[in-house]
């Protein structure tokens, strides 16, 4: 995982609020890039990667909340903290719910602003990691056989060696030797690892027969 | 019997009793024809005497006295018949009557000059001459003078008077008068004037017949005054029970102006006395019976309302129209009355003006009432801006909001900075330039919204409509950001001035824009344009309109949108637009609504352009 300082990227139309949280963010030590408008971002970053968004809501143009559906659409999963001078319960609820760090309605002391601020930068990085964990164990999983593969959706199905056996056609002895190359390569010490394992990568294992 | 003895003496009676009947009238009325006929009748009543004397004279003396005094009842005859006729009647030359007086008074002064008179140098004998029923007369025989035709000549200077004087009554149109008066005097003066000198030459035997000729005219002269006098009781008795009908009229129409409270007033110009009625006085709180004038009544209006009632004065007396004003006037009490008046000037001759008169009523409820319902107006406009931005407070607080948001930042930024051990001073300076001007800005959305939501009188200045639109613009742009409304405007630059109060034009001018915003809310995306345009008409108006593309009025009753209460919106009150008209109609022009062209609706408003501008 590489190091990149992120990018905080401060979206208002109102050139004021753009230079004084930019400032304030820039002393604290961040990497601040303020924008007027948000079809701006759309149109400079192809993919986004290691950022925050700190988005104002009414705007001329495309606002906020539909920048964070665009975002959402074309699969960049940016963390964004709304900033906005009208704070509703009804627009905050909508911005919650499709997933948010935070609602903050302006005028937002600094400390508060921060704090979220670093909050959506920690799960930025939380959100990375586990990206690249996937991306890990996708590829520890394409270095099994096919053969290794069946054995290893099976196990994780929770299926016995004589069953798996049965239903793959094989003895019990060869499933036992799959089973123990699988846990080699994916170095996993336990069932219960393989299990959890799976399920980060989202693989369900074969269903159980009727 | 001694009849002439009983005519000469019933004529002269006649002509005496005359006399004194018209001398005691001339006493009591002092008409000047009364006394000229006095002195005519007194000097026909004397020469008849002297006729008598003459007839009985017993000797050539006695006749020759008789006859030279006969000359001066006759002499005084002929003038006052002429002062008679010039002074009753108002005709005949003057210097024809001064021909006539100069040739009498002549002939007079000849008579008395000469012996034994004018007519005989020499009176031989007196013979008696018989007449019908047994009397006889004397009559004179001798020689007459030259002179002779001196006297009846003369008379004919005063026929040609009053034959002139007829002429001219006649024209006048008072042809019975020229009958009676002067034809008579023509009619016997002539036979008069024609048989005395032939009786004094002898060429007739009859007795003088001066008197009856004279007492003829005195007759129709008396009875020409006697139809006067009472033609005059006649005229006497009208006069008196016209007053009554006066009387009897003044009263209904004091009653019915005391119950309006109306009063009557009439002010002569030039002895600036005025006029006014009792109950014209009551609302002046003046008394009953003092004599007043115009700066009386000047000093009970109250002193800032003066100005105006001299103006109008003057202007009425100038031809230019009715007198109208108002003012205040302070009763005795000390209460304070609105008065108005309504009056027109009358004209001479001349074209001056001569007097003034017309109607004062007391207008106190009206007024109030005007003041009451003015200042409910006033309100309901206070009260509908109010509530039109209570439906802009979003965006107005927004408003607000950035610059506090920013001046947080900056401030919480320089705190941060100066915890450095060597701060960046340069950047403290932008940080507090940007907190300056962000409070700046916060500075001026509060200070129009103070002043939208002011409330107290409109206040009337020149001002720019363009820039008034600008300031709307302004405040609502991010109302029409967020219902993705776009403005264009069309505004024609160097407007004629307007004089208007900014706060109502904008308040107007807010109402149909956020009313467009609504129109449009179902229309597309993209197409929800705003088009504000102002132009000049001509000089004299500017007018302006917003037009939207929304959904547009309904066509049948585009009107009713200006209804009090009449209203689409599910929340709404239905008094913006009609306020709205009342505002731009106070300033003296015209608001009204169409469809189209094409999709949408369109107000217009026009307001009067100039210095002075605008109705009340």
């Amino acid at each position: 995982m590489s190091d990149v300082e992120p990018v905080i990227f401060v979206i208002d139309d109102d050139p004021s609020i753009r230079r004084s949280v930019a400032r304030l963010l820039r002393l604290e030590g961040f990497n601040v890039t303020p924008l007027d408008s948000a079809q701006e971002l759309l149109d400079s970053c192809g993919s986004i990667e290691h950022a925050c968004i700190i988005l104002d809501i009414a705007m001329p143009g495309l606002s906020g909340l539909e920048l964070q559906e665009a975002l959402a659409s074309r699969g960049i999963s940016v963390p964004i903290i709304f900033l906005t001078g009208r704070g509703d319960l009804h627009t905050g609820v909508h911005a919650m719910k499709r997933g948010a760090v935070d609602f903050l309605t302006k005028p937002v002391r600094g400390a508060k602003l921060l704090a979220a601020v670093r909050d959506a930068l920690a799960r930025d990085r939380a959100a990375a990691l586990g990206r690249a964990e996937v991306a890990r164990v996708r590829r520890q999983l394409a270095l099994l056989t096919p053969r290794e593969y069946e054995v290893f959706e099976h196990v994780v199905a929770g299926k016995l060696n004589k069953q798996t056996a049965a239903e793959l056609g094989t003895a019990e002895g060869t499933i036992k030797v799959h089973r123990a190359r699988v846990m080699e390569k994916l170095q996993v010490e336990s069932v219960a690892d393989l299990v959890r394992l799976a399920e980060r990568v989202g693989v369900k294992g074969s269903p159980a027969s009727p | 019997m001694q009849w002439i003895t009983i005519i000469w003496s019933v004529v002269a009676g006649v002509c005496l009793a005359l006399a004194m009947v018209h001398v005691l009238i001339w006493l009591r009325r002092r008409t000047a024809g009364h006394l000229f006929l006095s002195i005519s009748s007194l000097s026909a009543a004397a020469i008849a005497g002297f006729e008598l004397a003459g007839m009985r004279a017993q000797s050539p003396e006695q006749y020759g006295q008789v006859v030279q005094w006969a000359m001066l009842p006759i002499f005084v005859l002929t003038v006052s018949l002429v002062f008679f006729i010039r002074v009753h009647l108002k005709a005949g030359r003057d210097w024809l009557m001064w021909v006539v007086v100069f040739l009498r008074t002549l002939v007079i002064s000849l008579n008395f000059a000469l012996t034994p008179n004018l007519h005989f140098t020499e009176i031989t004998a007196i013979r008696q001459v018989p007449l019908f029923g047994g009397e006889s007369i004397s009559v004179a025989e001798g020689e007459t003078r030259s002179l002779s035709p001196l006297g009846p000549l003369s008379q004919f200077a005063l026929l040609a008077f009053a034959a002139d004087a007829m002429v001219q009554v006649w024209r006048r149109g008072d042809r019975r008068r020229a009958v009676t008066i002067c034809g008579s005097t023509i009619l016997f003066i002539s036979l008069a004037t024609v048989h005395s000198p032939l009786v004094l030459w002898g060429v007739i035997d009859s007795p003088f017949l001066i008197s009856i000729c004279y007492l003829a005219v005195v007759i129709a002269m008396a009875h020409e005054l006697s139809a006067d006098v009472a033609g005059a009781a006649a005229l006497g008795r009208r006069l008196e029970a016209s007053q009554e009908q006066l009387r009897e009229s003044e009263q209904r129409m004091d009653l019915a102006a005391t119950a309006v409270g109306l009063g009557m007033w009439r002010w002569d110009i030039g002895t600036d006395r005025l006029w006014i009625s009792d109950s014209g006085r009551r609302l002046f709180g003046l008394s009953e019976d003092a004599p007043i004038d115009l700066d009386r009544v000047l000093s009970l209006i109250q002193p800032q309302d003066r100005q105006g009632v001299l103006h109008a004065i003057a202007r009425s007396m100038n031809g230019d129209g009715d007198y109208e004003s108002e003012f205040r006037v302070v009763l005795p009490d000390g209460s304070v009355q609105w008065i108005r008046s309504h009056g027109r000037a009358e004209f001479d001759g001349q074209g001056k003006a001569c007097c003034l008169l017309g109607v004062a009523i007391d207008v106190t409820s009206h007024k109030q009432a005007e003041l009451e319902a003015h200042q409910r107006r006033e309100e309901l406009a206070h009260l509908s801006r109010v509530m039109m931005l209570g439906e802009l407070s979003g965006s107005i607080a927004h408003e607000l909001n950035q610059p506090l948001a920013a001046i947080l930042s900056n401030a919480e930024a320089a705190q941060k900075l100066l915890t450095r051990d060597s701060p960046d001073l340069k950047e403290l300076c932008a940080i507090l330039d940007e907190i300056v001007e962000d409070d700046t800005r916060a500075g001026e959305v509060i200070r129009r919204l103070r002043i939208l939501l002011k409330r107290g009188e409109p206040a009337r200045q020149k001002a720019s409509l363009n820039d008034v639109i600008r300031d709307v613009l302004r405040l609502v742009h991010r109302d029409l950001d967020n219902r993705g409304v776009r403005v264009e405007t069309e505004l024609q630059e160097m407007l004629p001035v307007v004089q208007v109060d900014p706060i109502q034009v904008q308040q107007v001018l807010i109402n149909l824009i956020l009313n467009a915003c609504e129109a449009m809310s179902e229309t597309a995306a993209g197409e929800r344009v705003l088009t504000i345009r102002t132009w000049a008409n001509g000089s004299q108006c500017v007018s302006f309109s917003v037009r939207d593309r929304g959904c547009g009025l309904p066509d049948a009753n585009v009107h009713r949108v200006f209804e009090s209460f009449y209203t689409t919106k599910p929340h709404g009150m239905g008094l913006g637009l009609p306020v709205c008209r009342t505002i731009i109609a106070a300033h003296g022009g015209k608001l009204w609504a169409e469809n189209g062209p094409g999709r949408g609706a369109c107000f217009h408003v026009e307001v009067p352009a100039g210095a002075t501008g605008g109705a009340n």
